[in-house]
């Protein structure tokens, strides 16, 4: 199957001289349609700049990246990106209908039959009701809700999540972990999730890549052979998920103890 | 019981409080009566005014100075702070302009802005904008630069380009702190109004003030006293109606904080 997102020898680096920092190194990867791909590596190894540039929001140097067969100049359409500081990528002055409808701003349709879908995409992340209530109104979690309905009103095909759930608790964040799933699903969505939290990164994906430490590139692939829909409960018991956890934690650990050793 | 009487009518009883201590002032004659009148005097001399219909006529001529130089000063200073936001090349040209201009009080503008524009609408339209353009351009351009990253991102994200960045999510973002400066400027362009009917007026409040106050009619001072400070109660309620329309959200939100 042709690849959805392709990267080749990324390269990206900030500053120039001996000030020079690189931070993503002849970088590889495909992401094919349909699949949902978590990104997890050592704590500063570059997570987020990488997830920038594949959204087509910073530049990199070198190598070539391209989503759905054409170079990525900017984002293009039909890829969207989850935030991690969902409080402040909310707009204050729009309510959450509002924020919604924003992120179809660039979509040709008429304004009822885009409400109505705004209406929907709220309804799909449970907060119908909360149409116009304001994001700074609303919990840290229904925020990130919103963030999540926005992201796909703009028609999205691929989701590129960065740490969303960092900030939420932890019992709001296993609920935001199967409706993200449930979402992906329902919306046929291409996910790419970054993320520190490596049982949240194999609990999530179908693949987990491992980033090695700055400047960062792909150092292992671990394939997660696991049923879906996923259960909280079920599949973190299962030995396939116990043995990716292993194999991907362990790769990380060993990364942090050789730089330490440094 | 009284606790919460005196809470619920603190603002009447405030006023009551100075009307008290003026009406104290006037009887124990600290000031003779000739430059310190009574409330009543004061009063009637306001109302002789209004009667006459002078009083009217001047307040709407100074009212409406300062409300269309408050009006054309903020749009420039917006209109600025957006060029100097786009452009650092013009922000740091600027600079040094602005550094120099914003402290020079309207009084020492008007001789000088007599000579070059006479004594008519352009006099006041120059003295006002020039004194009264700064706290919107400041903070406007503060704000602008103060966007948040991720807030950008989102604009870039959707494939905005610096105009929709510009008009979609940096100018609603500003709008707060650039209604402060308003707010700010609404009394300072009343100030250089009256300055300027003073100095070079021929009508307007500031004129009449100057004209009585020559020939002594001390009670007729006071009421026109008055009548300014009341201008600027209701120039700042227009600006916080206004405010009100257009970045309600962000008071709102305030409100909410703790």
């Amino acid at each position: 199957m042709a690849s959805l997102l392709t990267a080749r020898d990324l390269v990206k680096s900030y500053g120039d001289g001996s000030g020079m920092l690189t931070i993503i190194d002849k970088l590889t990867l495909d992401i094919a349609p349909g699949e949902f791909v978590s990104l997890v590596g050592p704590s500063g190894c570059g997570k987020t700049t990488l997830l920038m540039c594949l959204a087509g929001l910073l530049d990199f140097d070198t190598g070539t990246l391209e989503f759905k067969g054409t170079n990525v100049k900017g984002t293009p359409r039909g890829l969207s990106v989850v935030f991690q500081d969902y409080s402040r990528s909310l707009l204050p002055w729009k309510d959450n209908l509002g924020n919604v409808l924003f992120g179809m701003r660039q979509i040709a349709d008429s304004t009822t039959a885009k409400t109505q879908r705004a209406r929907e995409l709220l309804d799909a992340v449970g907060l119908s009701g909360f149409e116009k209530h304001y994001p700074w109104q609303v919990s840290g979690g229904m925020q990130q809700r919103v963030a999540i309905a926005r992201a796909l009103a703009a028609r999205s095909e691929l989701l590129l999540l960065d740490e969303p759930l960092a900030a939420v608790d932890a019992q709001t964040r296993t609920d935001m972990q199967d409706l993200v799933l449930q979402l992906a699903e329902r919306y046929r969505q291409t996910c790419v999730l970054v993320t520190h939290d490596v049982e949240e990164a194999v609990y999530m994906a179908g693949r987990v890549l491992v980033l090695g430490p700055r400047p960062t590139k792909v150092v292992e692939e671990v394939a997660v052979d696991l049923p879906r829909p996923r259960d909280q409960l079920t599949t973190r018991e299962a030995p396939g998920f116990l043995a990716a956890r292993h194999k991907v934690f362990s790769l990380i650990r060993a990364m942090r103890q050789a730089q330490k050793a440094m | 019981m009284l606790a919460r009487m005196l809470l619920r009518f603190r603002a009447i009883i405030s006023l009551l409080l100075v009307a008290g201590i003026w009406q104290l002032v006037w009887a124990l004659a600290v000031v003779p009566e000739k430059y310190f009148p009574s409330i009543g005097t004061v009063v009637a001399a306001g109302w002789s005014m209004l009667a006459s219909g002078e009083l009217l006529l001047g307040d709407a001529v100074t009212f409406s100075r300062a409300l269309i130089g408050l009006a054309g000063a903020a749009i420039i200073g917006v209109i600025l702070a957006v060029i100097s936001d786009l452009s650092p090349f013009f922000r740091k040209g600027f600079r040094p302009i602005s550094d120099l201009a914003q402290p020079i009080p309207p009084a020492a503008l008007v001789p000088m802005a007599v000579f070059a524009l006479g004594l008519g609408w352009k006099l006041y339209a120059f003295v006002i904008i020039l004194v009264t353009v700064w706290p919107t351009y400041l903070n406007g351009l503060a704000a602008l630069q103060s966007v948040s990253e991720v807030q950008l991102r989102t604009g870039q994200m959707l494939g905005f380009g610096r105009w929709q960045q510009l008009w979609h999510i940096k100018l609603p973002a500003a709008m707060p702190e650039i209604f402060a400066g308003v707010r700010y400027a609404a009394t300072i362009s009343l100030i250089a109004v009256i300055v300027s009917e003073m100095l070079a007026g021929r009508d307007g409040v500031g004129f009449m003030i100057f004209k009585k106050a020559f020939a002594l009619r001390t009670p007729e001072v006071f009421a026109l006293m008055f009548v300014i400070a009341l201008n600027g109660v209701v120039l700042n309620g227009l600006v916080g109606g206004l405010r009100w329309l257009v970045s309600g959200w962000h008071m709102r939100m305030m409100e909410r904080a703790p």
